[in-house]
């Protein structure tokens, strides 16, 4: 085992462009948590089973534990500090469900959970049972028994297919009241 | 109660921990950095079971970019750990026990740099043959892991109650199988690890998860040889634990590393590491022979328990005394002989983890009542029914326990449930192809809470009103995904009438937190409960009468309320009524401390001297339907039904939540988990192989029905749910097997094979597979 040469890498990251100097063989995730702070992408498996790493790689949910900084280079990534409301501060409605169904416990899978759950529901604004399911199968959590995620991604659907994406807000920043919907 | 969301109305409460959470703002422990960091690594066993022969460590130490290589000789207090009994070595001296013994650390500059440097270091071993079974660490002969034995037995439990050789002669039925239980991961998603700070003034600051904060900073203190004041730990939010990072897992290495470097270390196990490292389950072996009268009244009990516990004894002890304890069941039997051994192997690490070895006692016992039944051609909620003890009958040890009408009230809310229903009327198999089969089973439960008698469990809290005019409330328990921040929130709302925006809630920090003892046993809620209980009298006539003295308002006409204090005419209201003071200004009265209100109790224990005896319990029932495919062994559960006797539900999404994913881990448990080892090395050593329930696992149908009476004047409150949603689901999923196949299972996971059956056998005479 060698130390890894640097090279120069550029892609764009929850749309701003990022250059860094890093090995081509640098995992996705070591790229995102430890050269650009983004520690919202978690990592738990690191092969590819467990889904807490998940990004979108131009629009699809990939394992940020499997793909290469090479791999990546050119494309846009968004992960999981670029999923946001419409205004500054305000949740997706993906989020804003997780909050009000209770689809996270300890959170740690929380943010690969919504990666996966955009990418389903962009496919299908209101998807079945199975399609969930399927969907949603890469992701693992061990707290929740899944019970309150499903619950929270058929609220969310409920937005996507009514268009609607504005709703009572719940806001972002921690400390803000959020007791009572 | 039915709980979802739409019964819960208005106490449907939002976590604070939700917003940063679902943004991904939230830094865990492990998400920690500093920018002059250095990354630790630890240098495991090669062999499970070895004697160190020699280690050189001067090539890494020479290599660019190491600044620390720590052995056995650079602890420099204890070099042991272990909550209940210290004898895991923080770094191994002389033997290795296990695959995930420890032998020496790094800490380097990048995380490559200290993995090439672990490379370097020279270790010599003399391998040993690992005692890699029970069976094989208590034969005679065996060599002994530890000096202390003897032989390799860690504890030994024993129970013994009437004449049950003369008993079982007189029974008219006797039931003898015996159980094996696996070795489930915890497998939380975040995995070990966090950062480790010296600051300028010398003292060291730890943040990494941990179950009990106050515990980890007198054990690192030992470990380093300096008073417990020099440490600060901070352990909350933490990504998952289910009892498994309650021990010390990566923290001595990142303390001493820190130390001896004078820089921040990270430290951040992989998933191998993990599994190698971590703690497990407590695999057991029960043999249990149950005897009846005629009349189908449980008559003699004899029990063998023998769990692996592995290399050391982290709790193998207490899991083992909650096991003994558990195996019963919540049954009245006049002679009982029951006898335990916890045992020493080179199986990985036995301990702690929900449920607490009550979920492999239940599963053996409820296992013996559905055959029993069934030998009598009985109903078997019905012979529970005639077995159950009654309120007033004392506890499993013979202990006094507190009188609840739970137990029978969980067991009517099964008899009525539909879905048991379906068992007593089991409807025809018409439009499902032959080899699939229904069966409805269910199962029932009292577990313990607390650490029981003869153990220090002490509990308290702190209510104070803060320089910023907030009420905080200050516990030493932790956050790790269960809710209670915003269990905390809902009990202060309610005692003060106030906002979540007037609240502060400190938890996870030996530097703000009183003690107040452990975040396990289900024990959180109950305590926090009964702390503010006891502190809310002095802390709202201090802000009533502190009112009171600025604006000469009698003290009998305020109320606590959002922003401050309220005037009322009505004293439970303070809608119609005006804020007088805000909480803002009453703090500036007088001294901070005067603001600061403490308690300290211990949990409530049962005034009889059986160690381990609990004195609260919790009572639960599980219906379950599966449907097992002949062709394949595969059992899906379709639809479940979870009555829970708690007491009054403070939470209902943390409820729900808790009782769906313990019925989840329950699931694993009994279906799919088992961390495989053969000649003590893991098999499965991620979670590609080591699997755990996804979403397509799960039962489709998940119903949490709460029973909330508590005895008329209860001092003691809501009781906590963390692990009585995870007991009884199995046995309840193996009667439904048996009712479904006629197969009697006695192994978790269910192994497959013993349900499949080729398809000839499965058609109806004449007809041919196409
Ligand atoms: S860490 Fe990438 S899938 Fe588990
Ligand atoms: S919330 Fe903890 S793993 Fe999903």
């Amino acid at each position: 085992m060698k130390p890894p040469v640097h090279q120069e890498w550029s892609a764009v990251v929850n749309g701003e462009t990022r250059h860094l100097y890093t090995a081509p063989g640098t995992r996705l995730v070591d790229l995102l948590r430890d050269q650009l702070q983004l520690t919202g992408t978690k990592v738990s498996c690191e092969v590819g089973r467990c889904g807490a790493c998940m990004v979108l790689l131009n629009g699809e949910p990939v394992n940020a534990c499997l793909a290469m900084a090479y791999q990546c280079e050119g494309s846009e990534i968004t992960t999981i500090e670029g999923v946001r409301g419409e205004s500054e501060g305000e949740l997706h409605p993906i989020q804003r469900a997780f909050v009000e169904e209770g689809g996270f416990q300890c959170g740690y899978c929380t943010p690969g959970m919504i990666i996966s759950t955009k990418a389903l529901l962009d496919e299908y604004a209101s998807p079945s049972q199975e399609q969930i399911e399927t969907g949603l199968c890469g992701n693992l959590c061990r707290c929740t028994g899944y019970g309150g995620i499903i619950r929270a991604v058929k609220r969310a659907s409920e937005h996507y297919s009514s268009g609607k994406t504005e709703s009572p807000v719940v806001k972002a920043a921690s400390g803000t009241d959020a007791s009572e919907v | 109660m039915l709980l979802n969301r739409e019964q819960s109305g208005k106490r449907w409460h939002l976590r604070p921990d939700g917003p940063p959470k679902v943004t991904g703002e939230l830094k865990y422990l492990t998400d920690l950095t500093l920018p002059d960091m250095l990354y630790g690594k630890v240098l495991r066993s090669v062999y499970p079971h070895a004697r160190l022969l020699s280690i050189d460590i001067s090539e890494a130490e020479a290599m660019e970019g190491v600044y620390a290589v720590l052995t056995a000789r650079d602890v420099p207090g204890l070099n042991r750990f272990g909550i209940a009994t210290p004898d895991q070595p923080v770094f191994c001296e002389d033997t290795v026990r296990y695959i995930g013994d420890a032998i020496a650390a790094v800490a380097a500059d990048s995380p490559e740099r200290a993995l090439l440097a672990l490379e370097a270091i020279r270790v010599q071993y003399e391998e040993l043959e690992p005692l890699d079974s029970t069976d094989a660490a208590l034969a005679s002969g065996a060599p002994e892991l530890h000096p202390h034995g003897p032989g390799n037995v860690l504890h030994r439990t024993e129970i013994k109650r009437g004449d049950p050789e003369q008993a079982f002669a007189n029974c008219a039925h006797v039931v003898t199988e015996t159980y094996y239980t696996p070795r489930q991961m915890h497998a939380y998603m975040e995995t070990e690890g966090g950062l480790f700070v010296p600051d300028e003034t010398g003292r060291l600051n730890v943040y990494a998860a941990t179950q009990h904060g106050y515990k980890d900073r007198m054990q690192l203190a030992r470990i380093i040889g300096c008073p417990e004041e020099n440490i600060r730990v901070v352990s909350s939010p933490i990504g998952g634990s289910f009892g498994g990072k309650d021990e010390l897992n990566v923290q001595p290495y990142g303390a001493l590393l820190a130390l001896k470097c004078g820089r921040p270390v990270k430290m951040h196990n992989s998933r191998k590491e993990s599994v190698r490292a971590g703690l497990k389950r407590h695999p057991m072996k029960i043999e249990m022979q149950t005897g009846i009268s005629r009349e189908g009244m449980l008559q003699a009990h004899r029990v063998r328990i023998t769990a692996d516990t592995g290399a050391y004894a982290t709790l193998g002890a207490p899991v083992l005394n909650f096991c003994t304890e558990h195996c019963m069941g919540p049954y009245v039997i006049p002679h009982v002989d029951v006898e335990g051994v916890s045992v020493y192997t080179n199986n990985g690490l036995s301990g702690e983890f929900r449920g607490f070895g009550g979920n492999q006692a239940i599963f053996a016992m409820e296992g013996q009542m559905d055959r029993l039944a069934q030998m009598i051609d009985m109903d078997p909620w019905e012979f529970r029914r005639r077995n159950l003890r009654q309120k007033q009958d004392p506890g499993p040890l013979n202990q006094q326990i507190l009188p609840t009408e739970g137990l029978s009230q969980v067991w009517e809310a099964v008899d009525r449930s539909e879905l048991w229903q379906k068992h007593v009327h089991p409807q025809p198999e018409s439009t499902r192809p032959p080899w699939i089969k229904r069966g409805v089973g269910a199962a029932i439960a009292m577990h313990g809470a607390g650490l029981g008698y003869g153990i220090p469990d002490p509990a308290g809290g702190r209510l104070s009103l803060n320089a910023e005019g907030k009420i905080e409330a200050a516990f030493s328990y932790e956050e790790f995904g269960q809710g209670l921040v915003a269990t905390l929130e809902i009990m202060l709302c309610d005692l003060f009438q106030c906002h979540t925006s007037d609240l502060s809630i400190v938890i996870g920090d030996t530097d703000r937190v009183p003690h107040s003892g452990s975040s396990t046993a289900s024990r959180s809620t109950t305590m926090a409960w009964m702390a503010l209980q006891r502190l809310q009298h002095v802390f709202r006539n201090k802000l009533l009468t502190t009112a009171s003295q600025i604006s000469g308002i009698p003290a009998e006409r305020l109320i606590t309320g959002p922003a401050g204090i309220w005037t009322t005419t009505d004293s439970s209201s303070p809608v119609s009524s005006r804020l007088v003071t805000a909480y803002k200004e009453l703090v500036r009265q007088g001294e901070a401390e005067d603001w600061i209100f403490d308690t300290t109790f211990h949990y409530p224990t049962t005034p009889d001297h059986v160690v381990g005896g609990h004195y609260l319990y919790t009572y639960a029932a599980v219906v379950a339907e599966v449907e097992v495919n002949r062709l394949t062994g595969e059992t899906k559960v379709l639809d479940t039904r979870h009555i829970v006797a708690a007491g009054p539900v403070m939470n209902p999404m943390g409820y729900i939540g808790q009782i769906e994913g313990g019925s989840v881990m329950a699931l694993g448990f009994t279906l799919i988990e088992d961390a495989v080892m053969q000649q003590s090395r893991y098999l499965t050593s991620n979670l590609d192989t080591y699997l755990i329930p996804t979403i397509k696992d799960i039962h489709s149908r998940l119903e949490v029905e709460a029973i909330e009476e508590l005895p008329e004047g209860d001092p003691f409150g809501p009781r906590g749910i963390g692990e009585i949603g995870s007991v009884a689901l199995a046995p309840a999923i193996t009667a439904a097997i048996h009712q479904a196949v006629g197969v009697w299972i006695n192994r978790l996971p269910v192994p497959r094979e013993e349900l499949m059956m080729g398809l000839d056998m499965l058609l109806p005479e004449g007809v041919k597979p196409s």
